[in-house]
């Protein structure tokens, strides 16, 4: 296994060489024309975008305190033993006047 | 690829070249042939960075489409770090981009082995009297046989073997080319490096 090991570094060697030794295409007038007419067509690039993206990245930076308070917000709701089915029914309990203007619209 | 300082940056800070700041800030004014100025200080360097990762004959459209995004998405581009990094981690993300394309459509053929390599690798194995062996035997068999086991990893693996075992970069520069997290990247080499490993010696095995 040890004599293994010793060639395969041999063979990282070979493939370390084999891979910066690898052909470059000559770059030529006629890529950079093309490239250069590509960019043409696609018009000016707008630095209002810089703004957009700007603001993107802040909306983004503010995820982890909506996290947090939404966190927050649902212990404190937990802590409350807020039952909603149980609020609206102690609602219409304590206030018939609004519940009979609830009835109005079959609620 | 290696991270360091831009030279040709710092070299255009002394001369009367516009430096690659203020060239992007006149593109993003709307002076869309002065982004040529980039194509021409770059075109080197991005096939340099393009023709490591992807194969010969695509290297022209990949350092095009380097180009296309880099225009594209120059806004992004606040001076953090110098334009020919930012410039080398779309070079890198494209390439990535390009095997992530080729192996989900086979759009090409993976490269295939002969009788010759698994010998090939046999005498480099088995070469414990330290017999050197003709130096075009040897690049070309390793060259073959490193072409034929990363066509068999994932894009992703590939693009880090690619990056860390191959070009000697750490983790934290491979991580800032490929926009992927340090812990990402060293958990998948490691497991890419497996991978390789276990692959090459399969043939020596089989």
């Amino acid at each position: 296994m040890k004599s293994i090991k010793g060639d395969y570094t041999k063979l990282k060697e070979l493939f370390i060489r084999a891979y910066h030794e690898k052909e470059k295409p000559e770059v030529n007038e006629l890529w950079q024309r093309r490239v250069m007419s590509h960019i043409r067509s696609l018009g000016p690039v707008s630095s209002r975008r810089r703004y957009f993206m700007l603001f993107e990245e802040s909306v983004w930076r503010l995820v982890p305190v909506t996290c947090l308070l939404i966190v927050i917000l649902v212990a404190f709701l937990i802590k409350l033993d807020l039952i909603p089915d149980y609020e609206m029914a102690k609602l219409f309990i304590d206030d018939p006047v609004e519940s009979i203007f609830l009835e109005w619209f079959g609620v | 690829m290696r991270m360091m300082n831009d030279p040709e940056t710092e070299m255009n800070n002394g001369s009367s070249k516009p430096s690659d700041t203020e060239i992007v800030r006149r593109v993003l004014q709307g002076e869309i042939n002065a982004f040529e100025s980039l194509l021409l200080r770059y075109q080197d360097h991005v096939f340099e960075v393009v023709k490591k990762h992807v194969p010969y004959s695509e290297v022209e459209e990949t350092a095009h489409d380097v180009f296309v995004r880099a225009y594209q998405s120059l806004s992004t581009f606040q001076g953090r770090s110098s334009f020919r990094q930012w410039l080398s981690a779309i070079a890198v993300r494209a390439c990535y981009d390009f095997w992530r394309k080729r192996y989900r459509n086979r759009e090409l053929p993976m490269s295939s082995l002969t009788e010759e390599h698994p010998e090939w690798l046999e005498k480099v194995v088995s070469n414990r009297s330290g017999e050197s062996f003709d130096d075009n035997y040897s690049q070309k068999g390793a060259r073959e046989l490193l072409a034929w086991a990363l066509d068999r990893l994932s894009a992703e693996d590939r693009m880090v073997l690619e990056l860390i075992y191959l070009e000697g970069l750490s983790g934290r520069e491979a991580s800032d080319l490929l926009g992927w997290s340090v812990a990402n990247v060293k958990v998948r080499s490691l497991r890419a490096r497996r991978k390789l490993r276990s692959l090459v010696m399969g043939l020596v095995e089989a």
